[in-house]
């Protein structure tokens, strides 16, 4: 032992004092006692670290590293101060730091339980999986009576896909259990146990244990699924047939569980002969007789039906849903319109109903003169009709048809929302805006329409006047609106807005706007953080790997593609013509129309800064925590200069579409963007790579096409020196076509 | 459009659809938090494109003073699908579900007084009763009304373990 580590008795007392106040959380009383202990031995190397996690934890970091690395200095060899430094690189979700200064605190004592823990979840985090499997081996080993140090084993190889080790993992673990009844944590823990027999691929050893494990199982509904699922997978048809219908009876309203049927009926929907079409089209008829609400059996057969059977069926859907008044009507059938065929015959069914129902009141003559239809059908058959042409494109005829309806009720919000879409499609983006506050001002409730408002007001790049109205809707406790959308990590709004500063040439903002969005994913990687402990003990472990493999993948999402276009448009448009500090297009600009541009961009900012009045305080009960964060900095940087200052604009640009190509290879966009980069970088074969990949993934897009053109330019303007490289770019050019 | 449980690949559309639609919002943990402590409560409604247009996002209270019971976190259907019968469904889906894997005894949420369309849905096609008004209950001064939905007679209510909630603050250790 460290002679400068031993305290005297009393002050030993203490030391343990500190250690219990900070797993206690209590860290004023913490700081208190470890000044006491400074006082007499001020190069007390653990005390000085405990100090410092202290005041890390008061929200004073800085000062919380200083003293963690003093104390560091002091006792280089204690796994205290390695632990605590990296329980500070942690907090601050530096995990590669943290890993590191674990791996010496481990050093120092191989078999603290607290720091093997710590490291296991840090592990997790970084996704290394080898190192994993032996710290969850060694806890097992130290403590089997832990329930959570067992599950944490038999998950460790499941990630690494050892799924026969991960298994008799579980299985020892069971047979230790004491028999319980039925409680959730052991129903969640044996529908594990059957998830690694699946992933496994034994589906008959899986569907054995299911049967085994019933009594014991809460999670009725996903024991019968699992059921339903595994029969079918083993063939065994009659009783998955049975399966299906028991859980189509419990949700008619779900296409997997009449997906399912379809598949034990042998039905492949893409290639039907006339009498399997009819089979399938009796499935859902039988479905509909028994389940009336199902709403699924009513609506699927459009897709599956042809001909006059389609416009049977079709024409007692669409006048159903004009009688009831179903806005959601076009919507739903528009899906259909892939088939011309369909499309066609929609359009001859509904224009018929619009005649006939202005003549007649009736949806067609050979209607019983005796029933009436209500007068909102007429209404609701124009609203359809209008819809149709927009989708057309036919904006006049649209437009036309919209105003008829409103005409005929002028009250009805869904109408002027249709008529800005119109509007919008037409590119008419001032009047779409302007018809959607009018639409927002006939329901001042809803926030739907509130949103739908300020987003045609972002599109139309009238940014201030879109965050005021959706002040009306955010916390009026919060420091603005956007403040408070952009801490409840609001996508649609960041995105809307990056992409309207981008078209206005105001990159600084538009780039500042995507990072957020970056923000907003880092976030939303680290949130699954204390899962890891979490999970383990509340055994929902099937949803907590649904939750790895999700955050593995968190990139792909199409909320950081459209983030990642944005961001590296504006990159690469800085790479092209470095601009005016402030952010704009200053390229093209005479030295007066630079002065007055700036200058309009500082007014505006002086007139948000004012707008911005400070929050008012209200107290608020809230229905769940939201965290809002009183001490948060004020935007030091409004105008994302920060970003504009990049030294390397192409490499800025590359980060965005490294993580892309690693979770998104099959996403066109990924490469798109690589190859925008690479070309200007003159990484050829990379950009070879790109656009060889953008030409698999979807020949017919016409940025492909110019994107093989502007590669031939460039490697005829500038030929490769290589032979070899020549050679590649040639064979390789030659297969596109 | 199709019904079924929301798995973690839908939260972000789920967060998503809640920020159009309703003023009270939630950060992607809370949302993890409920997929990770009762997956089967929470449906989404789909279109055909796989877009959600619809949740319910539900949780269990499981308070030592009173009887299992669940509660519903957040509802809404985008305007553009409303009126289909959603709403209803998902909701129909989530109670059956804290009945079968939880127990339940009963339901229980919170409305804004002046919500007709929410109202309708839990009273009259529900059938929730309300159980009283908690004052200023929204961040914009509105009252609520608490209201509850018994879902089981006498049926015995399943015995849980007690397990800890976790720390939505960054847990140091
Ligand atoms: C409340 C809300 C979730 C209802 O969703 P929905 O899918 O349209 O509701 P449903 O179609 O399932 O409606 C079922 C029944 O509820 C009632 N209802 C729904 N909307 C109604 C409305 N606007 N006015 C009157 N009754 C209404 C009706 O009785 C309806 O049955 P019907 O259509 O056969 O008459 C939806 O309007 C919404 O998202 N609103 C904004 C968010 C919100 O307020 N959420 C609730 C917070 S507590």
């Amino acid at each position: 032992m460290n002679a400068k580590r031993e305290l005297p008795a009393k002050e030993n007392a203490i030391f343990k004092n500190i250690l219990r106040n900070y797993e206690h959380k209590q860290y004023k009383k913490g700081l208190k006692l470890a000044d006491t202990i400074l006082k007499k031995f001020p190069e007390h190397g653990e005390t000085l670290a405990m100090k410092g996690l202290f005041l890390n934890n008061l929200e004073k970091k800085e000062e919380g590293y200083e003293f963690v690395k003093k104390g560091l200095r002091f006792d280089l060899t204690s796994h205290i101060c390695w632990h605590v430094f990296g329980l500070l690189y942690r907090s601050d979700k530096n995990y590669e730091e943290a890993a590191k200064c674990y791996t010496h605190a481990l050093k120092y004592n191989k078999s603290d339980m607290q720091i093997l823990r710590d490291f296991a979840l840090l592990q997790t985090q970084m996704r290394h999986y080898d190192a994993l499997i032996e710290t969850r081996t060694q806890l097992l080993q130290a403590k089997p009576t832990n329930p959570p140090f067992w599950i944490g084993v038999a998950l460790a190889y499941q990630l690494v896909g050892k799924y026969d080790i991960a298994i008799q993992v579980l299985e020892a673990h069971e047979s230790a259990l004491r028999e319980q009844s039925v409680n959730f944590e052991q129903s969640e823990l044996l529908m594990y146990h059957n998830s690694l027999l699946e992933e496994s691929g034994d589906i008959e050893k899986a569907l054995e244990h299911l049967e085994t494990v019933e009594p014991k199982v809460c999670d009725k509904r996903a024991w019968k699924v699992k059921k339903a699922e595994f029969l079918l997978k083993l063939n065994r048809l009659e009783e998955a047939e049975t399966a299906y219908r028991l859980l189509i009876s419990e949700n008619p309203d779900n296409y997997s569980y009449i997906k399912g049927l379809i598949a034990v009926k042998g039905l492949n929907a893409d290639n039907l002969t006339s009498e399997q079409q009819s089979a399938m089209l009796k499935i859902f008829d039988d479905i509909q007789s028994d389940f009336p609400r199902s709403t699924a059996a009513r609506n699927l057969p459009l897709n599956y039906a042809s001909g006059d059977n389609f416009r049977n069926r079709a024409d007692a859907y669409l006048q159903s849903a004009l009688r009831k008044g179903v806005p959601s009507l076009f919507v739903d059938i528009k899906r259909l319109y892939s088939d011309s065929a369909k499309e066609k015959i929609v359009e001859e069914l509904v224009t018929g109903y619009e005649v006939s129902l202005e003549k007649t009141g009736h949806f067609n003559e050979e209607q019983d003169e005796k029933v009436v239809e209500p007068p909102t059908a007429y209404l609701w058959t124009l609203y359809f009709l209008a819809q149709h042409y927009d989708k057309q494109r036919k904006t006049e005829l649209a437009l036309k048809t919209i105003d008829k309806a409103i005409e005929h009720t002028p009250t009805l919000v869904e109408l002027y929302m249709t008529k800005g879409r119109i509007l919008k499609h037409g590119g008419d983006l001032e009047a779409a805006a302007r018809v959607m506050n009018e639409a927002r001002e006939m329901d001042l409730q809803d926030r739907f329409i509130n949103s739908k408002c300020a987003k045609y007001y972002i599109r139309n790049d009238k940014i201030e006047e879109a965050e005021k109205i959706l002040g009306l809707f955010t916390r009026p406790d919060a420091a603005s609106p956007l403040q408070d959308l952009t801490d409840m990590q609001c996508m649609w709004l960041t995105l809307e807005e990056g992409d309207s500063y981008l078209r206005q040439g105001q990159k600084g903002k538009a780039l500042k706007r995507y990072h957020t969005v970056e923000k907003f994913f880092s976030d939303i990687f680290d949130d699954q953080f204390d899962f890891h402990t979490y999970c383990l003990r509340k055994t929902t472990l099937r949803s907590y790997v649904d939750t790895i493999r999700f955050e593995d993948n968190l990139k792909g999402s199409h909320y950081f593609v459209r983030a990642a276009v944005g961001a590296v448009k504006a990159y690469t448009s800085l790479a092209d013509k470095p601009s005016g500090a402030n952010g704009m297009d200053e390229a093209n600009m005479s030295e007066a129309e630079k002065k007055k541009a700036r200058n309009k961009a500082r007014k505006a900012e002086l007139k948000a800064q004012k707008e911005n009045k400070p929050p008012k305080k209200e107290q608020v009960k809230e229905e769940a925590p939201k965290k809002v964060d009183v001490k948060k900095p004020t935007d030091e940087d409004p105008e994302g200069e920060k970003y504009l200052k990049t030294t390397d604009a192409l490499a800025s640009a590359l980060e965005w579409v490294r993580p892309l190509e690693q979770v998104a290879p099959k996403h066109i966009q990924t490469h798109l963007l690589g190859f925008e980069i690479y070309l200007r970088k003159g990484s050829m074969l990379l950009a070879l790579k790109a656009l060889v990949q953008s030409w698999t993934i979807d020949k017919t897009n016409p940025q492909v096409a110019k994107n093989i053109a502007r590669f031939k330019e460039a490697v005829s303007a500038n030929p490769p020196a290589n032979a070899d490289v020549k050679a590649v770019i040639d064979s390789q050019l030659a297969t596109l076509a | 459009m199709n019904i079924r449980q929301a798995t973690v690949e839908d939260l972000m559309s789920m967060q998503n659809c809640n920020l159009l639609n309703l003023p009270e919002n939630y950060q992607m943990k809370y949302y993890l938090y409920h997929a990770l402590s009762w997956p089967q409560l929470s449906y989404v409604a789909e279109d055909h494109k796989g877009r959600i247009v619809g949740y319910v996002l539900a949780k269990m209270e499981e308070e030592p003073t009173d009887v299992p019971h669940g509660h519903i976190t957040s509802l809404s259907v985008l305007r553009t699908y409303r009126r289909l019968g959603l709403a209803e469904k998902l909701m129909t889906q989530s109670q059956k579900m804290m009945v079968e894997a939880f127990g339940a005894h009963y339901v229980s949420l919170h409305v804004r007084k002046t919500n007709r369309a929410a109202l309708s849905l839990y009273k009259d096609t529900l059938k929730f009763n309300v159980e009283g008004i908690e004052k200023k209950y929204y961040a914009d001064g509105e009252d609520a009304y608490a209201m509850r939905k018994n879902l089981i007679d006498t049926k015995k209510s399943v015995p849980r373990g007690v397990v800890e909630e976790i720390n939505p603050a960054v847990a140091a250790h």
